[in-house]
């Protein structure tokens, strides 16, 4: 990104991704989730972005335009409802994955079946300490085929080759879900890469994450704006009493910082930055911790309102939590990041560090 | 995100050098004497003969309708100052505050009357800006320092504080009301000349930290102005224009405050990351405790960071900032506390002392929350913009 401001293709990408979010998506929330899955002709229409393949590179079979470009379109299709968005983008998490891995005859071939939408595909982060039997969530429509694995400097790639069973998880039952037991997989592939490079695939799964959730809690801050605008207790509207307001100006100014923090990680990968994970992984951070605070608040403005199923705000706070369990969930990012930080210099005076 | 040009990353270095060699040692020998530097301190003059490269946010000649207007840069100068010392970086000559109140209002006469000073290299100057009051500090659209129009002079009576470098300053932008019956509408911005009959510092402030720049309060008593010291002439003013201004004033020093808390934020990462790798064995829990609040540092600072580039570009590109520079100054100040925090706790009992600079940034570091308007300001400020939250709740 250079100087804030998104592309004039972007813009217009996103608002087809609004128009598509607005008439398809916001106006049958609940019914998605009663599906397990998006309409087909929604999905048809986002696979003729393609939102898989946006940010894939060429040799891939993407068309390459960019993560900024992704991120942002994520931002917005998930400000309408996010739940289905792990299926619907089937390359999603994994794009970081499939552009690091050695092999690029198996990464064509992954990406192929994805992008034909044949398979899904599933990120994880194995517990090095405690080790991983399973993946305890992926996407199931189409049926979940490829996941990546990426941890210390090692990535690999398994394929499910056994059976599977349902998982009923916490939120993003639009995109089905099913978990595996690593029993059920074969091994296909297993690299070390070095540690940058899967910082860097580990960064790229988590601001995927980090893009939904930006979306997610600009929607949670609209409808509470909206709620507490027009409700009235004490007299006046629930956000005109001080306490209310200040917690709503909160949340905007931290949904704010959230959207230039992703974006920021964007460009980094987009420039092909060597600490472009370390980056991102800090954006995804930084967005968990605001998203909870902006989804909670959603809640609790809307009172025993936010509690029921009448309104979405329990939807957002079920899946902004949802996706900060992803990727290793937020204590390996931070591990990440803390083993990093002694050597990642300054993102912007890199070249004054020395002189400290 | 932004990307620095090199003539950029020539001055940061050369803000960088100066910085080490002066800014610092003088922050630290102010704050041990409790008074700021003295007006003829060496480096002013220095700063002064290469042309105020580090004596503000924004150049004297230049303003959005000028190309050579750099407020990204500035901004990062301003960030570099304050990483070693805000104090001494706000003490430095230059037209300070009241360059940007200038920016916003002054006619173009009054801009060269005003900032022609500043291209004497031979002597260092200050210019500064007053708007609190005793009774209107938050709030200031209650100020109550009155102007009135005798002929073709204005006079204006009330009292400022909290004004920085008043004490030294050739001129102070002065905001008074021709009538607090009409709110905003009566603001009018004076520029008062170091002189002026009635015009009087009553105090310096003695502050808890920052004290590297003198804070003082002034009176005005029945102070004559010539009607060219109105800032704007007076169709200036009208469809509240001044109260506009003044606003349009805080939406870059907003920002200012936020790159400032940055630098500050890193100095404290910085002193505690070198004490990591010098002091901590190489492994062990409190390493790895200390690298995850190393990380968390890193983090927020870089998000306060991009917040205030925003700000900053939206008012460089023409757009509308005032949103974004609240929601700037509302994300930073509490980060800056938790950076020198955490970098207090990393050191451990011997935070607490005195020669190690962490315990004056904890002092240093909490004017940010207060300064160009606290955070319930910035809340209030930024709930008036997204739902109309009104005045009287």
């Amino acid at each position: 990104m250079r100087d804030f401001a998104l592309a004039a293709e972007v813009e217009e990408l996103c608002a087809a991704a609004d128009r598509l979010g607005r008439s398809s998506l916001a106006p049958a929330v609940r019914d998605h989730e009663e599906a397990g899955a998006w309409p087909a002709a929604v999905t048809d229409i986002l696979d003729g972005f393609p939102l898989a393949g946006l940010d894939l590179p060429e040799s891939l079979g993407g068309v390459d335009a960019g993560c900024l470009t992704k991120v942002a379109v994520l931002e917005t299709l998930a400000l309408h409802d996010a739940a289905g968005l792990p299926a619907a983008d089937r390359t999603g998490p994994t794009v970081g994955a499939l552009a690091a891995c050695p092999d690029r005859a198996l990464a064509t071939s992954v990406a192929a079946s994805l992008l034909a939408g044949e398979a899904s595909s599933a990120f994880t982060v194995p517990d090095e300490e405690l080790g991983s039997s399973e993946l305890f969530w992926g996407p199931s429509n189409p049926p979940l085929r490829w996941i990546w694995a990426c941890a210390g400097s090692e990535l690999a790639l398994v394929e499910v080759t056994g059976p599977v069973r349902p998982a009923k998880v916490l939120a993003f039952q639009a995109s089905g879900g099913v978990a595996v037991p690593f029993a059920s997989t074969t091994e296909r592939g297993r690299w070390d890469i070095g540690v940058h490079a899967a910082l860097a695939v580990r960064g790229r799964a988590r601001l995927w994450a980090a893009a939904i959730a930006v979306g997610v809690a600009e929607a949670a801050l609209q409808e509470t704006l909206q709620y507490t605008t027009d409700r009235v207790v004490f007299g006046k509207p629930v956000a005109h009493h001080q306490g209310n307001a200040f917690d709503l100006a909160f949340a905007a100014s931290r949904v704010h910082a959230s959207r230039l923090v992703v974006r920021d990680a964007a460009a980094s990968f987009d420039r092909d930055e060597v600490d472009a994970g370390f980056w991102a992984t800090q954006a995804w951070l930084e967005t968990m911790e605001n998203a909870f605070l902006v989804t909670d608040i959603g809640i609790q403005l809307l009172g025993g309102h936010g509690f029921i199923v009448d309104h979405l705000a329990e939807k957002r706070f079920r899946e902004c939590r949802h996706l900060a369990m992803l990727a290793g969930a937020l204590d390996a990012a931070e591990a990440d990041v803390a083993a990093a930080v002694l050597d990642v210099p300054d993102a912007l005076l890199a070249g004054l560090e020395q002189q400290r | 995100m932004i990307e620095l040009d090199r003539r950029t990353m020539e001055m940061l270095e050369e803000v960088r050098a100066l910085g080490r060699e002066h800014i610092r040692p003088m922050g630290l020998e102010a704050d041990r004497t409790a008074s700021p530097p003295p007006v003829d301190h060496p480096f002013y003059l220095i700063c002064t003969r290469q042309g105020g490269l580090i004596s503000g946010m924004i150049g004297a000649e230049e303003g959005p309708t000028s190309l050579d207007w750099k407020p990204v840069r500035n901004f990062l100068i301003g960030e570099e100052t304050a990483y070693w010392d805000r104090g001494v970086a706000l003490s430095l000559p230059g037209p300070g505050l009241g360059g940007p109140a200038l920016r916003n209002t002054a006619t173009p006469e009054q801009r060269q009357r005003f900032l022609a000073i500043f291209d004497d290299h031979s002597t260092a100057r200050w210019g500064a800006m007053a708007m609190t009051e005793p009774g209107a500090g938050s709030d200031v659209a209650r100020i109550a320092t009155r102007a009135r129009k005798d002929g073709d002079e204005w006079v204006l009576n009330g009292q400022k504080m909290f004004c920085s470098n008043s004490a030294r300053a050739d001129w102070v932008v002065v905001w008074a009301t021709v009538d607090p019956a009409l709110g905003r509408g009566g603001h009018r911005a004076f520029v008062v000349e170091r002189g002026t009959p009635g015009f009087e510092i009553i105090k310096v402030e003695h502050k808890m930290g920052s004290r590297g720049y003198e804070t003082a309060s002034f009176v005005l008593d029945d102070v004559r102005l010539p009607a060219d010291n109105l800032l704007g002439g007076e169709s200036f003013y009208e469809s509240r224009k001044g109260f506009k201004a003044s606003m349009a004033t805080f939406n870059m020093t907003r920002p200012l405050h936020t790159a400032h808390g940055v630098g500050m934020g890193r100095a404290a990462h910085d002193f505690a990351l070198d004490f990591v790798r010098a002091e901590y064995p190489a492994q062990g829990r409190r390493r790895q405790r200390a690298l995850e609040r190393l990380a968390r540092i890193r983090r927020r600072l870089h998000t306060a960071r991009l917040m205030y580039l925003q700000a900053v570009w939206l008012a460089k590109t023409g757009q509308s900032n005032a949103l974004e520079a609240s929601y700037a100054k509302m994300y930073s100040p509490p980060i800056v506390l938790e950076a020198v925090v955490a970098a207090l706790d990393i050191l451990g009992e011997a935070g607490v002392r005195n020669d190690r600079m962490l315990e004056k940034l904890y002092r240093d570091a909490k004017i940010l929350d207060i300064g160009e308007g606290t955070q319930q300001v910035q809340r209030v400020v930024v709930a008036r913009q997204l739902f109309d939250f009104p005045r009287d709740a």
